[in-house]
């Protein structure tokens, strides 16, 4: 097993490890993912950020700067890469109604677990989250999915990406977090701003 | 643990449940590994206009998307434009010359020459990633752009 250390792992796939880099894939596609899902794109166009952001970083991979923060350097290059296609595919807006922008002719993970006889209590529970998240301001969206992802990526990294004070990440999570809880507690009406305004 | 953790963590849950990785992509990003070229240099991507940080006057819903990807020696210049479900791709590298390019994208790779002043076109290509791979005549090393979702 490799040490966990993301740039042990990264130089490792620079001189031709396979390994390695499976190792890279596993660790950091969760975080890939949830940024590609983050502005609002359709579930195919995700999934077309997801590869250019895994190809370009084979291309990259043994000539990062800084190869321990090979996490931000993935979530900036899928963050990136995700702005450029809703200019490309000319989506309206980033981020209104995350479903509402997924192709309808799709079948959504959601829909499957909906179908899915034994869709459970948890999986009822994780709608209802999920519907209060979506009504959250789309900048609160974009930044608690970057925040969700596992590993974490540090709030320096994530200032970064959002061209934000480090010393604001905090405070801002804390009131996209109070605004969901108080969307899942019924007490804010449907659509209501607040949270992240502006930069 | 605080309140904001445990809504943090509710959210993550419902995330992980409704929307987790889609199976499918993983063996697509470990496969990614598959298409890193170690024997041509990389030509990095300097300049989109799709990018956030890219002049308004060269962005619009009408206007073709403008690429510039560069290595020490070597420019190339892309226009890609949608032609109904799929792209067409005009473009110029320089030094002039003829070459022979490859455009490497998700259903495979297509294979066209640049004329005598460095310049080429593909149609039909599928929206998606996509790379160039550019050997100019005579040239030992070829030489690759940066992946772009086109």
């Amino acid at each position: 097993m490799y040490p966990d250390d993301a740039g042990v792992l990264v130089r490792s796939a620079a001189d031709g490890d396979e390994a390695a880099w499976t190792t890279l894939v596993k660790r950091f596609s969760g975080l890939v993912w949830s940024v590609a899902r983050a502005y609002g794109l359709g579930f195919a166009d995700a999934e077309e950020v997801f590869q250019t952001t895994w190809l370009r970083l084979a291309e990259h991979v043994g000539r990062l700067r800084e190869p321990d923060r090979v996490g931000a350097w993935l979530a900036t290059t899928a963050r990136h890469e995700a702005f450029k296609v809703i200019r490309a595919r000319k989506y309206a807006s980033p981020t209104d109604d995350l479903d509402k922008l997924d192709r309808g002719d799709e079948v959504t993970p959601e829909t499957l677990l909906l179908n899915a006889e034994e869709a459970s209590a948890d999986a009822a529970r994780a709608r209802l989250v999920w519907s209060a998240f979506q009504q959250l301001p789309a900048r609160c969206q974009e930044l608690l999915r970057v925040l969700l992802a596992t590993p974490p990526l540090p709030y320096v990294d994530v200032a970064a990406m959002f061209g934000i004070a480090v010393g604001s990440i905090g405070p801002t999570r804390g009131r996209c977090l109070n605004q969901l809880r108080a969307l899942l507690a019924g007490s804010v009406p449907t659509g209501e701003s607040g949270g992240l305004q502006g930069r | 643990m605080t309140h904001d953790d445990e809504t943090e963590r509710e959210l993550r849950r419902a995330a992980d449940l409704l929307y987790p990785v889609p199976d499918r992509l993983l063996p697509m990003a470990v496969a990614a590994f598959a298409w890193r070229t170690i024997d041509a240099d990389l030509a990095e991507l300097v300049f989109d206009s799709f990018a956030e940080s890219a002049p308004v006057s060269v962005r619009g819903p009408d206007k073709p998307r403008l690429l510039t990807f560069r290595t020490d020696e070597t420019i190339i210049e892309l226009e890609l434009e949608t032609e109904g479900t799929t792209l067409r791709l005009v473009g110029r590298m320089a030094p002039a010359g003829r070459a022979e390019v490859e455009v490497r994208h998700r259903r495979g790779a297509v294979t066209v020459t640049a004329d005598p002043l460095g310049r080429f076109a593909v149609g039909g290509l599928a929206p998606g990633s996509l790379s160039l791979r550019c050997r100019p005549a005579g040239a030992a090393t070829a030489v690759v752009t940066d992946w772009v979702t086109a």
